[in-house]
């Protein structure tokens, strides 16, 4: 009896639920809706493109870790869009960004990358290098939207659509690492330090500084610290015993000040270079500052905010009115730098008349020296490599907008020109 | 999977007093419980991938919650160390499923990815037992401590046994295959309506749920289940009437993180990758935080409450722009990131406050209500 029954409400609910699925929204239409409008002389469109706009995804921090990372970021990418907009947008449509802020949370990046994704065109901001790894298979292998990482870790690299902007930590770190071989006097079989955080950003810098020293000679005294340390003594003197010439520093800024002032207290006197996320202008106001003014550098895939050069100062100046209370960090150019390149992809795909998804990501592989003001040309036509190897050194500097002066312009050492980053 | 699965068929048959006569066929719950079944059946053919891939966080949570409701719940043992048993299942399931020769260089022994899965459940399950001696022992807040080592040990394992789980980046997640069915981004058409991995994972989601809220209150309602309250509520009275306390409290222990390596295989399916930032302290105290919420000791509690508490951040964020007070990230104000933890903390603090049995007092109230009217 009971069988006989169960047996019925289960045929009964499977035949409902076919009849249901088949006024499904979900379900296929034959037709297909996608990818027309492509009549004669007008432009091809595909998904994240409504009407008359373009919707970019932004996928930001502004609770955790990176929080004013992301805020600095997406602000500029705000005004930059605003501006883009009132220049009258791209092939008539305009740009808008959908933000989520993730929080540094894993489960809520990749939620926010699945709730955006079927929405945009691509990305224009991704903050967070393995939640960007754990949604590459997607990215590569279906939804193939362009996206521009805020994180420069080399793993990221290779991807047709996942397109790292400047050059990636290890990069970064071999140019610093040059700089003091050529400027500061390190010589074959020095010892260097080297301070870096657990996770990518420190252990892709390390990959960096390690096959800079099997290069010239050097040996690397390791000391891996958590982003949660931030008393650099022991570090100081740990380096301090192994007697090395000079320190690379690949964490925050708070463990930077504190590297350098404890190493002053103690007259610990070496050059101590960090990765462009191991300084804020805020430092300077710190009791650390005069030791950061004297004996710390910074190696940057880009020209400071406060550079010389007409569009930093129209950024600046722009920046500044729409955010009167925000200060101006390498965060600002980071995010400008990436909008820039999405809009430009942008319009070189207006110009070929295929705002597709496809289209976008063929326009970018064509962009092979893009200047966004800030000293450094970006090249896009390697999927295989970060858009440029190049690093400048800066030093800081109280009386300068951003507090960082160039000590040297944008070089790629020989060694960085001849590395091939994964490998 | 399956050893999970094999158990609910006797564990169901046991509490089922109505057999003489299909009563439960003038039973409005028999009903509501169709109902259920029927909307989470045909959920993934209408909902967008975001609302499965939540469903399934929640599913995930569930399972575990279950889990940790066993042991803090029923036998009164506070466990820090949910996460870490999270962390082996789903590693356990790369490291065995993964093929070893892949590009990425890890360690992977190529196991059909539905051994892959039990053994990491049961990977889970010795972890646990490894640690039962001190679990057997400890009661209460003092294991709480204990476990809260587990917590930092694993979280330096998964950073620096590179060849093990990745690193920091985290490592791929094979998808399961089952029966000739994988459980990928291959597009299967079902009624005209694409199956990705999200549908397809929605089933075995709700399996795996089913059979492992159903073995649990197979526990809970028999001889365990009791002794397992006697120790909570008394542990020298239990001691004394022949419970042997210490053994019951290790092998209460060692299922609780089968459940949770479960639900880390489910939660690393879903994920695609697993990434060591995910397993760190916050996560065990979320799932405190659902057993409180949902109720203490009951299994439709640690269920309501996996629900609650995973989806409503999520809810959160995505609604975020719509709600009062929010403004545009950007232009001052509270952005919708912030507001939606605000939300989520007055939310939990609320139910703390006036719901002091957990979200499932709410039902439970309204059943011993309506009950004796049902009954006639």
């Amino acid at each position: 009896m009971r069988t006989t029954y169960a047996a019925r409400a289960v045929a009964g609910a499977l035949a409902a639920l076919l009849v249901l699925a088949g006024c499904s929204s979900k379900a296929q239409d034959d037709d297909g809706d996608k990818g027309d409008g492509a009549a004669a002389g007008e432009v091809k469109t595909g998904d994240g493109i409504s009407g008359k706009t373009i919707k970019l995804g932004v996928l930001t921090d502004m609770t955790g870790v990176y929080a004013t990372l992301g805020k600095s970021v997406t602000q500029a990418q705000q005004l930059y869009v605003k501006q883009l907009n009132a220049d009258g947008g791209v092939c008539g449509y305009k740009v808008a960004l959908s933000i989520r802020d993730h929080g540094y949370d894993p489960q809520k990046a990749v939620a926010g990358y699945t709730e955006l994704e079927p929405d945009v065109l691509g990305f224009a901001q991704f903050i967070g290098s393995p939640f960007v790894a754990a949604v590459k298979q997607r990215i590569d292998g279906q939804d193939k939207g362009l996206v521009l990482p805020q994180a420069w870790s080399a793993s990221l690299l290779g991807s047709p659509y996942i397109r790292v902007i400047g050059s990636t930590y290890d990069i970064e770190t071999i140019n610093a690492v040059d700089f003091l071989i050529k400027e500061k006097g390190i010589k074959k079989g020095d010892r260097i330090g080297h301070v870096y955080f657990e996770g990518d950003y420190g252990e892709s810098a390390l990959v960096g500084s390690k096959h800079m020293a099997k290069e010239s000679g050097l040996a690397v005294v390791e000391q891996k610290i958590k982003p949660t340390d931030n008393d650099m003594t022991a570090q100081v003197a740990a380096l301090k015993k192994a007697d090395v010439k000079a320190v690379v520093i690949s964490a925050g800024p708070r463990q930077a000040a504190s590297l350098v002032g404890v190493a002053a207290a103690g007259g610990f006197d070496v050059p101590i270079i960090g990765n462009n996320s191991a300084f804020a202008p805020q430092l300077l106001a710190t009791q650390a500052g005069p030791a950061l003014t004297k004996n710390y550098y910074v190696a940057s895939p880009s020209l400071p905010i406060g550079a010389d050069t007409p569009e930093a100062r129209k950024l600046v100046a722009d920046y500044k009115a729409a955010y009167p209370k925000d200060a101006l960090d390498n965060g600002v150019v980071a995010g400008w730098t990436a909008a820039y390149a999405f809009g430009e992809a942008l319009k070189k795909a207006c110009a070929s008349k295929d705002l597709t998804r496809a289209g976008v990501d063929k326009a970018l592989l064509t962009i092979d020296s893009l200047d966004t003001g800030f000293g450094i040309p970006q090249d896009f036509t390697d999927p295989n490599a970060p858009s440029s190897k190049q690093s400048v050194i800066l030093q800081p500097d109280k009386s300068v907008t951003g507090g960082m002066k160039v000590v040297r312009d944008a070089e790629a050492s020989e060694v960085a020109e001849a590395y091939a980053p994964g490998a | 999977m399956s050893e999970v699965l094999a158990t609910p068929g006797e564990a169901s048959g046991t509490p089922r007093p109505t057999r003489r006569r299909p009563a439960w066929l003038t039973r409005t719950r028999t009903y509501v419980w169709t109902a259920c079944a029927v909307l989470l059946l045909a959920l993934p053919f209408y909902l967008d991938r975001f609302w499965l891939q939540a469903g399934l966080f929640a599913m995930a949570a569930a399972i575990g919650a279950i889990g940790i409701n066993l042991l803090t719940g029923s036998t009164g043992q506070l466990s820090l160390g949910h996460a870490f048993f999270l962390a082996v299942g789903a590693y356990g399931y790369c490291v065995f499923a993964a093929d070893g020769g892949g590009g990425d260089g890890l360690t992977g022994l190529g196991l059909p990815t539905w051994i892959a899965a039990v053994l990491a459940v049961l990977v889970a399950g010795v972890a646990g037992g490894l640690f039962s001696p001190i679990a057997g022992r400890l009661q209460g807040a003092y294991l709480g401590i204990a476990t809260l080592a587990l917590i930092f040990i694993g979280q330096h394992v998964l950073f620096n046994a590179r060849d093990l789980t990745g690193g920091f980046n985290g490592r791929d997640v094979p998808p399961l295959s089952l029966f000739g069915l994988t459980f990928d981004d291959r597009e299967l058409v079902v009624a005209d309506v694409p199956f990705g991995s999200a549908e397809k994972l929605w089933y075995a989601g709700l399996v795996l749920l089913l059979g492992c809220a159903l073995f649990a209150r197979g526990v809970l309602r028999g001889r365990p289940g009791r002794a397992m309250n006697a120790i909570r509520d008394h542990r020298i009275a239990a001691g004394v009437i022949g419970v042997p306390v210490a053994r019951y409290r290790a092998a209460v222990f060692v299922l609780s993180s089968m459940y949770a390596g479960l639900a880390g295989v489910l939660l690393a399916l879903v994920f695609q990758r697993t990434v060591p930032d995910y397993f760190g302290i916050t996560l065990s105290l979320e799932y405190l935080a659902m057993i409180v919420i949902g109720g203490l000791g009951s299994v439709s509690g640690a269920v309501l409450g996996a629900a609650f508490v995973s989806l409503l951040p999520q809810l959160l964020t995505r609604y975020s722009d719509a709600l009062p007070l929010v403004s545009a990230p950007g232009t001052g104000g509270i952005a919708p990131g912030e507001a939606s933890r605000y939300l989520y903390g007055a939310a939990v603090v609320a139910v703390v406050l006036f719901l002091p049995g957990g979200l499932v007092r709410v039902t439970a109230g309204h059943r011993a209500r309506t009950h004796p009217g049902e009954e006639r």
